[in-house]
């Protein structure tokens, strides 16, 4: 029985060694291409690390490109996406948990049939409106249109983990004379800390590689955001793939060193939301 | 007895009044009747402002239904833009329902007011605008910036984009500011539809392909997550953390990244896994892992694979840990078998949890666009693909971008959008009747 268990505890790690170096090959790779001369994915050696070191790469990026104002300008869209989602989402999620007016089932049906279509599919519309409202090359114009299309889904999240939190709480709150406002804001948004910060991330990572909708609404160079730069570097005319490897693990390792770390928290997360659902 | 007839009669006179003034004017109750001054003052503000734009607004609806006349003599900046003709007449539908929405809640507050001044018999209590702002008014004020993102960012670019399907805006002939659009009524959708031939067949190869590609992608990601959660679940090993960092890694690192990278490494002549292969004197000549139709129909179900099964593989652990231990215990005292507890307890329970979130990952894929775009670019090209821009590996999505971008046929692409509209309403619907606060009528 106990070689038995042996075996079988084995084979689980073989099986999970070549899942592991599938999962790792291409990032691997990446990594290499990173530190690597040269410039084509041709030139790179298919065994990784092979053929030189060099920190090359990184200097071209950061002097003769313009990663450093694609990543601010990134952050910036980031940053207001994320808070502002946070804001307009719990407001409305408070209200659709705690009042009952007319067409509230009606407006959040539709909410959540709305949720599902990509913005793009209505692009040239959005670019026009853009337009008509000023907001053409516009990284606020972007934010807008990140900020509508984030609000129905993360809405509907956010409203039921409000619906767990017993309204007696703010019920007290009520009757001690604080304003519906400030209930919201002392005693509803505290409690309701855990989804409000998977809100805040999930909405702050979106923009970081989204590449269709800055790549029509953003048009001078000055604006451009880092999905595009990135996608820049590896178009069929230009083959510059080392460069792009080094942009793209600057990004990456944060990502990912936030990812493993919080994986416990995702996974609690996640669970509970697909039990609320 | 008399003193409360006469009383009541002199109620209903006052209601019919403030009914009266609040439907003329609004905020004309408010101010005469109850002498709410901000308030009233604020909704009578909005009234005007509408008599003020009535002629705007009834140009606007004229624009909307001729979309403009051709000015061939006019300089191309004066020539009426039909684009932006159509979008005024949308912008000014969305200003009007909100209009009418400003209106119903004037009266409505009116008539609550007056049912109060019944009740009571006394006048309501005049609170602070502000803070009536922030009791009274709260829902209106907190819904507001919900309401009007997703109006204009949402809901007008939507109908804007289907009502796109019903005219001619296209490349070469009836492209703004240039020249002007017209309605054509169903006339695309005869198109597309068998009108002509090149363009139907690319239609249903695509429409197939999106529903396969949707299935397959949400399939293989569910059943490759669950597998290595549950095998992760019982490798009760030293190391097993150290595997569980490195399967997480797909979905930490941004899939646009993933997605380019396996574009260039799958590349034919120059990537890197058919020169391993070579070199190893495994094939002779490239893999066309992404120009051999079927091949990069294959590859992108496979690439898709990689980048979301831990998506899955953590929603699986998570909703796995919710299970009570009891159960298995319960099994293991019985005698069944690991793969019996998995097959009859975990499965089930799993599926049951996550069932609208498999639907979601469905809708999801469906709209994939990075997944194709980043890596085959919808290629590899078609027989028809130089007319119809449609590629082997192209979905609705991805083929719209093509139509937009490279063709300007904008015409066409709006109707592949009303064609994803009436592909995935069904499946949100369904989706919303499926969750519980639905069921339990706690909407």
């Amino acid at each position: 029985m106990a070689a038995l268990q042996k075996l079988n505890a084995g084979i689980i790690v073989l099986f999970l060694t070549i899942i592991s170096l599938i999962v790792i090959y291409p990032l691997l790779y990446v990594i290499a291409s990173a530190f690597t001369p040269g410039n084509s994915i041709a030139d790179m050696p298919i065994v990784p690390f092979t053929s030189g070191f060099t920190l090359d790469n990184f200097t071209h990026l950061f002097n003769n490109t313009n990663y450093p104002l694609w990543f601010m300008n990134t952050l910036q869209v980031a940053v207001a996406t994320s808070i502002g989602t946070m804001f307009v989402a719990s407001l409305g999620a408070y209200t659709f948990s705690r009042f009952r007016f007319a067409f509230k089932k009606t407006f959040m049906v539709s909410m959540l049939v709305l949720q599902v279509f990509p913005s793009f599919i209505g692009m040239i519309a959005i670019f026009v409106i853009l337009f008509r409202f000023g907001l053409l090359d516009n990284l606020w114009g972007l934010v807008l249109v990140y900020l509508a299309g984030n609000t129905p889904f993360n809405t509907w999240l956010m409203k039921s983990y409000l619906d767990t939190i017993p309204r007696s709480m703010d019920e007290a709150a009520r009757i001690d004379g604080a304003s519906h406002l400030r209930t919201f804001l002392t005693i509803i948004m505290p409690m309701a800390k855990p989804i409000i910060i998977f809100l805040l991330i999930t909405s702050f990572t979106g923009p970081w590689m989204d590449f269709i909708l800055p790549q029509m609404v953003l048009r001078s160079p000055a604006n451009h955001t880092l999905a595009m730069g990135l996608f820049s570097f590896i178009t069929d005319r230009r083959n510059d793939f080392t460069t792009f490897a080094a942009g793209s693990i600057i990004i990456a390792v944060p990502f990912v060193v936030f990812f493993v770390a919080t994986q416990k928290m995702l996974i609690t997360s996640l669970g509970a939301g697909a039990v609320k659902e | 007895m008399r003193a409360i007839s006469s009383n009541s009669a002199k109620a209903n006179i006052n209601k019919r009044f403030t009914i009266l003034l609040a439907v003329i004017v609004m905020g004309l109750a408010h101010i005469v009747v109850f002498k709410q001054y901000t308030k009233g003052i604020l909704f009578a503000l909005c009234h005007v402002a509408f008599f003020v734009f009535l002629p705007t607004i009834v140009n606007n609806f004229a624009g909307l239904i001729t979309l403009g006349e051709p000015q061939p003599d006019l300089h191309i900046l004066l020539r009426d833009n039909s684009l932006f003709l159509l979008m005024d007449g949308m912008l000014t539908i969305a200003f009007v329902a909100l209009f009418v929405g400003v209106y119903v809640i004037s009266v409505r507050n009116a008539l609550k007011l007056q049912a109060e001044f019944d009740n009571t018999g006394r006048m309501p209590t005049t609170k602070g605008f502000f803070a009536e702002l922030a009791t009274g008014s709260f829902p209106i004020v907190a819904l507001l910036p919900t309401v009007l993102l997703i109006l204009f960012f949402v809901v007008v670019p939507l109908i804007f984009a289907a009502s796109v399907a019903f005219t001619n805006y296209s490349s070469p002939h009836n492209i703004p500011p240039n020249n002007v659009i017209d309605w054509v009524g169903l006339d695309n959708f005869r198109f597309m539809f068998g009108g002509n031939a090149l363009w139907a067949g690319a239609l249903g190869r695509v429409i197939i392909w999106t529903l396969a590609w949707a299935a397959l992608a949400t399939f293989t990601c569910y059943v490759g997550g669950f597998f290595m959660a549950v095998v992760m679940n019982n490798a009760k090993m030293r190391i097993a953390p150290f595997f569980r960092a490195i399967l997480i890694l797909p979905y930490a690192v941004p899939g646009v990244i993933s997605l380019m990278v396996w574009s260039n490494m799958l590349n034919g002549a120059f990537g890197v896994v058919n020169r391993t292969l070579i070199q190893l004197g495994i094939i002779s000549t490239g893999i066309p892992w992404l120009t051999d139709v079927w091949l990069a129909r294959f590859m992108t179900v496979a690439i898709n694979l990689w980048v979301g099964f831990p998506y899955f593989m953590l929603l699986v652990t998570g909703t796995m840990t919710a299970i009570s231990q009891d159960i298995y215990e319960a099994a293991k005292i019985d005698g069944a078998s690991t793969f019996q507890t998995t097959r009859r307890i975990t499965l089930p329970l799993v599926l049951y949890q996550t069932t609208p979130l498999i639907i979601m990952s469905f809708n999801h894929n469906i709209n994939n666009f990075g997944a194709i775009f980043f890596l085959t670019g919808g290629g590899p090209t078609m027989p028809d693909s130089v007319t119809t821009s449609a590629g082997g590996t192209d979905i609705l999505v991805s083929w719209i971008f093509n139509l937009t971008v490279n063709l300007q046929q904008f015409h066409y692409a709006s109707v592949l959008a009303v064609m994803i509209f009436v592909a995935i309403a069904p499946f949100a619907i369904f989706n919303f009747m499926q969750t519980k606060s639905f069921k339990e009528g706690d909407v």
